[in-house]
């Protein structure tokens, strides 16, 4: 009994542990011997001998079964560290592409006006003279509309200097109710470190009956809105000028760099011009044929969104393909 | 636009008002503050009254001069500057005062002669450079007092402010039109100007001497007076104001009426009378206007001016002149405005002021140059001005104070808008209840409507104090087609990120040789850019290939060793019309190097990119291409189809491209945005029996493609044919001039577990048909 269960403890990999239980359970194994031989056993001795070859089988069989588990633990332990890897060795491996940052800032407005009911309308680059300046208020010869600014094409249209002129497409061909906002590329005639000559814009244009959209509903949307994208700002609006809003403002925001202590980025004034608005002035609503109506619009533009939140420094890095800077929105 | 605190205060009291004061207000008026500046000399210059001034013993370019500057004793001075002879009052550095960091006035000998201070230049004392030599104080500055601070003068330590007007603000081109606005806002008297002239010929009248003969109808308001002039002076705080505001003058006549200007916004201009004058020694001005908005003035049937536009440099009224006719005239700046814009006439340094709108009060131009003339120069004026009025009416507005606050979305009541309006000097007729007529002032001529005046009164009540309110509003689905293009466009770009592609925007210019050489279309001649910014910017582009592989070419000089790169935008056919693509390029490695490919990855091929791009824009066939442009490989290039159509172009980069760009192995793709936006989908039965994969080898003329071979497995129809698709194709030395083709089908049917025969009968079909089409064999 001893050297049976010697046996099996001795027995070191599953491999030796098989011969044993052959040599031990087996067919011609050493119990199955022992068994044999109750044939021989007197009859008066038969119960005895039997209870107790059955019990040395269960006691060998439950020192096998647990040894079997042990070195079959063991085993698998073994095979595990065998397939060790070195993780780290696949660390950013990613042949994933990136987006730009500016189309992404873009789809951030969006969905923030998307998300209040505004509608996405588009309209083409190349525009008359009617729909980019004439009906937005600009008759020729004004002052804010700088010859030297615009692209004109030989048979006299032009490349669109603002996304406005989708606000005339929108209310020419529905009525109100309107929300809408119309995000797109526009071009100005300017090259330099902080002009490229097409830039993106969004234009958000809200109508409704007359006595029902005011100034202070311009406020609160482009509140939350800054808010929305810069976080915890402070908001200041001031009066400005545009020939199709009266009144109309320039929005800045507590500069995102220095707190509103003033740093170079802001000039040192501690604000951040980001946005121009207003309530639509009624000559544009006159030159759509509208009638008894209010509302207000607003528009911005898209690349000093996604540089200050981005802090990219060079505009005209977005639009030349400099993968070093492009790469790392990945 | 350029004013100044002191000059401010001549038109409003700025008493106890700080420059951050100011400088809040202005801002939220609408006159935004681009700099704002407070001018300070160093301290220790004091005024210095001159005693007595010889030559230096010892130097012929050096005085001595004895100066009182307060102290007990005069104090003794050398001095370089030539024009210290004949001045009396000076500014004096005195000994201790430091000029700079690392200048420190202290006592001196110069040639023998000790020397107690310093007589300053402007320059030297941080001011604008008014004159060569040194600074000449004379009392327009204030009384004089020797020993007194310079820093006590306001007019020299002054504040200055540049204004960025909008163009709307033509009445706020004078330092008496941003006063008007500010004493509103501050709630202060605007100051009249109270004058009488008294250097007037009471006995001349100015009909006996002069005429105005007005040949047609004038869009113009104007007003002459004739003056004799002698010694024509200029006192310092003019001078200084004027440097301070940027103005450079021609004279001192001219720097007295660009002041005036300044200070009213009243046009100005001075004429010698003498061209004027006819034969019977009258000053006989002609006036005429033979087209709306330009009105000509004529000496002896020549035109000696414009209105708001120009003068001839003759008839100028100089510091010499000693009969001057002086204008003052106000035209409509729109008239005026449509009238210039388009011609030729060349326009002064006034048009700017003009053509946004100058100050209509001619009275107050023409009494404040008067006083000017006689506080600086001995002149005399003929008695009474000739005058000219056009019949322009002013507007007159009816409006509610309701109409008003509903506008702003705050209540703001009736009384205190009329408050503002008539501050702002417009004249109000109240009616009953919330209504009320307004009357505006000529020098708003941008006033028109109800929002105009609302904007008066958003500017004054501040627009900071205007609580924000959210809009109620009718809900309205507006899920249109552009809302959802842009979701469609966010799907595709993210999985072209997900297939390694990054992504970029160009302009949507190009360079119209490139494209020509690359044998792109070009927009036709007639609807040509006219005024491209720069030469490789000069056309719109036809394709956005050029743009790309100039992106590639720049980042290869960055060490860049792999670039996927896709943007999705706009091109333009030959007739100008855009449509939208995406356009796609991968050149060089077909991954970065990592521990995968040990550090080789292998070159972009046909078969990764194919792999690549559809990974991006989902499922397409390809076909021998029909596309045509200098940039397509002959051999490696195909046709996009999908859903049965056309969308696009793929192909590896023509190798004399890539060698022009100096690029590695390069493919390029332009597919129809429209084509690849996500479908909807209805799902299929499944079928639950088993289904077979089976092989098929065929050997075909290694001429035959493809796409002609799997057709005709189509064109059997075969419903239990669940799918199909190439695995192989083999070529060797036995085969010839022939290929052999592995097919792999998936037979399944819906209805039951297909037996061994069945599958066999259909293989037997399958090759059939491909031998009857094709003459495939079984290999």
């Amino acid at each position: 009994m001893k050297a049976l269960e010697e046996k099996i403890i001795d027995a070191s990999s599953l491999e030796a542990l098989e011969k044993v239980r052959v040599e031990v359970f087996g067919k011609k194994g050493i119990l199955t011997q022992e068994f044999a031989k109750l044939k021989d056993v007197p009859p008066a001795e038969k119960k005895d001998f039997a209870q107790n070859l059955n019990t040395l089988k269960e006691q060998l069989q439950a020192l096998f079964d647990t040894h079997y588990a042990t070195i079959k633990k063991l085993e698998i332990e073994q095979m595990l560290e065998s397939q060790k890897i070195d993780v780290s060795l696949y660390s950013n491996i990613s042949n994933k592409g990136s987006l730009h940052p500016l189309v992404e800032t873009m789809d951030k407005i969006i969905d923030y006006f998307v998300a209040l009911n505004f509608s996405v309308e588009v309209g083409p680059m190349v525009e008359d003279d009617f729909h980019n300046f004439e009906a937005l208020n600009l008759p020729k010869n004004h002052p804010a509309r700088d010859m030297q600014d615009t692209f004109f094409f030989a048979d006299g249209k032009l490349l669109r200097t603002h996304t406005s002129p989708v606000q005339i497409h929108t209310m020419k061909k529905q009525q109100p109710p309107i929300r809408m906002i119309a995000p797109g590329c526009v071009f100005r005639r300017d090259y330099d470190i902080t002009h490229t000559p097409m830039f993106n814009q969004i234009e958000g244009l809200v109508v409704d009956q007359k006595g029902v959209v005011s100034f202070a509903n311009l406020k609160s949307i482009l509140t939350d809105f800054l808010k929305y994208m810069f976080g915890d700002v402070d908001v200041r609006f001031r009066p400005s000028f545009f020939p199709f809003t009266e009144p109309s403002a320039e929005v800045d925001i507590s500069c995102i760099f220095c707190k509103g202590e003033g740093c170079r980025v802001c000039s040192q004034t501690g604000w951040l011009e980001v946005l121009g608005c207003g309530i639509v002035d009624s000559n544009v609503f006159e030159a759509v044929g509208y009638k008894d109506v209010s509302g207000y619009a607003f528009g911005l533009g898209i690349e000093r969104f996604a540089m200050l939140l981005h802090q990219i420094p060079d505009l005209r890095s977005l639009y030349e393909g400099d993968m070093r800077l492009l790469e790392q929105f990945r | 636009m350029i004013i100044t605190r002191s000059w401010l205060s001549e038109f409003v009291d700025l008493d106890r008002i700080s420059d951050e004061d100011i400088y809040k207000t202005l801002n939220a008026i609408g006159l935004e503050v681009d700099s704002m500046r407070r001018y300070l000399v160093p301290k220790g210059v004091v005024v210095g009254e001159i005693q007595s001034c010889s030559k230096h013993p010892n130097a012929d370019k050096l005085n001595v001069c004895t100066i009182d500057i307060g102290t007990k004793q005069p104090v003794q001075i050398v001095c370089g500057a030539a024009n210290v002879v004949n001045a009396k009052f000076v500014a004096v550095a005195t000994i201790g005062t430091k000029m700079g960091d690392d200048f420190e006035i202290k006592p001196a000998v110069l040639r023998e002669v000790e020397s107690f201070g310093m007589v300053c230049s402007a320059s030297e004392l941080g001011l604008p450079e008014l004159n060569e030599g040194i600074l000449i104080l004379d009392d327009s500055i204030g009384e004089l007092v020797p020993g007194k601070s310079l820093n006590d003068y306001p007019a020299i330590a002054d504040t200055i402010i540049e204004l960025e007007l909008t163009a709307n603000r033509g009445d706020a081109l004078s330092i008496r039109g941003v006063a008007r606005d500010l004493s509103v806002a501050l709630k202060r008297k605007l100051m009249g100007f109270d004058f009488k002239p008294h250097a007037v010929e009471k006995d001349l009248r100015i009909d006996d001497v002069a005429t105005v003969d007005m040949k047609d109808y004038l869009d113009a308001d104007l007003s002459y007076t004739l003056a004799t002039c002698k010694d024509v002076h200029n006192n310092l705080l003019i001078q200084i104001r004027l440097a301070f505001a940027g103005i450079e003058p021609r004279g001192k006549l001219d720097s007295l009426l660009q002041y005036t200007t300044h200070s009213t916004g009243v046009i100005l201009k001075g004429y010698k009378a003498e061209v004027f004058k006819d034969a019977k020694n009258t000053v006989a001005i002609e006036l005429s206007s033979r087209q709306k908005g330009i009105v000509e003035v004529l000496a002896n049937d020549r035109v000696v001016s414009v209105l708001g536009v120009n003068q001839t440099p003759e008839s100028i009224a100089d510091d010499e002149t000693i009969k001057v006719v002086i204008e003052a005239s106000y035209i409509h700046p729109k008239l005026l405005v449509d009238a210039v814009s388009g011609s030729d006439i060349v326009t002064d340094n006034l048009y700017y002021n003009t053509s946004r709108g100058s100050e209509p009060e001619l009275a107050l131009g023409i009494n404040y140059i008067i006083k000017l003339l006689e506080d600086n120069t001995s002149v005399r004026f003929v008695n009474g001005t000739l005058d000219i009025r056009s019949k322009q009416k002013p507007i007159t507005l009816e409006m509610s104070s309701r109409e008003i606050c509903d506008i702003i979305g705050m209540e703001i009541p009736k009384k205190e808008i009329i408050r503002i309006l008539k501050a702002l000097e417009f004249t109000i007729d109240e009616r009953k209840g919330d209504s009320f007529i307004c009357t505006v002032p000529f020098f708003k001529q941008e006033v028109t409507n109800i929002y105009d005046i609302t904007e008066e009164i958003v500017r004054i009540v501040g627009i900071d104090n205007i609580p924000p309110k959210p809009l109620n509003f009718t809900e309205v689905a507006y899920l249109n087609g552009a809302t959802t293009q842009h979701q469609a466009r966010k799907i595709i770009r993210n999985r072209c990120v997900g297939a390694t592609f990054s992504e970029v925007l160009t302009y949507a210019f190009s360079d119209a040789t490139k494209l020509a050489q690359y044998g792109f279309v070009a927009i036709k001649e007639e609807l040509r850019l006219l005024n491209p910014i720069i030469d490789t910017l000069d056309t719109l582009r036809t394709t956005m290939m050029i743009n790309l592989l100039e992106i590639v070419q720049k980042n290869i000089n960055y060490n860049k060793k792999s670039l996927a790169l896709f943007e999705i935008g706009a091109i333009f056919d030959e007739n100008r019309k855009e449509r939208e693509v995406i356009s796609f390029i991968f050149s060089g490695a077909v991954a970065k190097e990592s521990i995968i490919n040990i550090a080789k990855p292998a070159p972009i091929d046909f078969a990764s990119f194919v792999n690549k791009l559809a990974n991006a824009i989902g499922k397409f066939e390809l076909v021998p291409t029909t596309t045509q442009n200098g940039l397509i490989h002959p051999y490696q290039s195909a046709d996009i189809i999908i859903e049965g159509k056309v969308a696009g172009y793929l192909s590896r980069l023509h190798p004399s491209v890539q060698e022009d760009f100096d690029l590695y192995d390069t493919f390029i793709a332009q597919i129809d945005f429209d084509a690849i936006t996500p479908k909807h989908i209805n799902a299929r039965k499944i079928s639950n029996y088993q289904g077979t994969y089976k092989d098929l080898s065929v050997v075909v003329d290694e001429k035959i493609s493809l796409k002609p071979l799997m057709d005709s497995i189509a064109q059997l129809n075969i419903l239990l044919l669940q799918d199909y698709y190439v695995i192989d194709i083999y070529q060797d030395e036995a085969l010839g001039s022939n290929k052999s083709v592995t097919i792999r089908f998936f037979i399944q049917s819906m209805e039951k577990t297909l037996q061994d025969g069945e599958i066999e009968m259909l293989m037997q079909q399958i090759l059939a048909k491909l031998h009857e089409s094709h003459g495939a064999l079984l290999r």
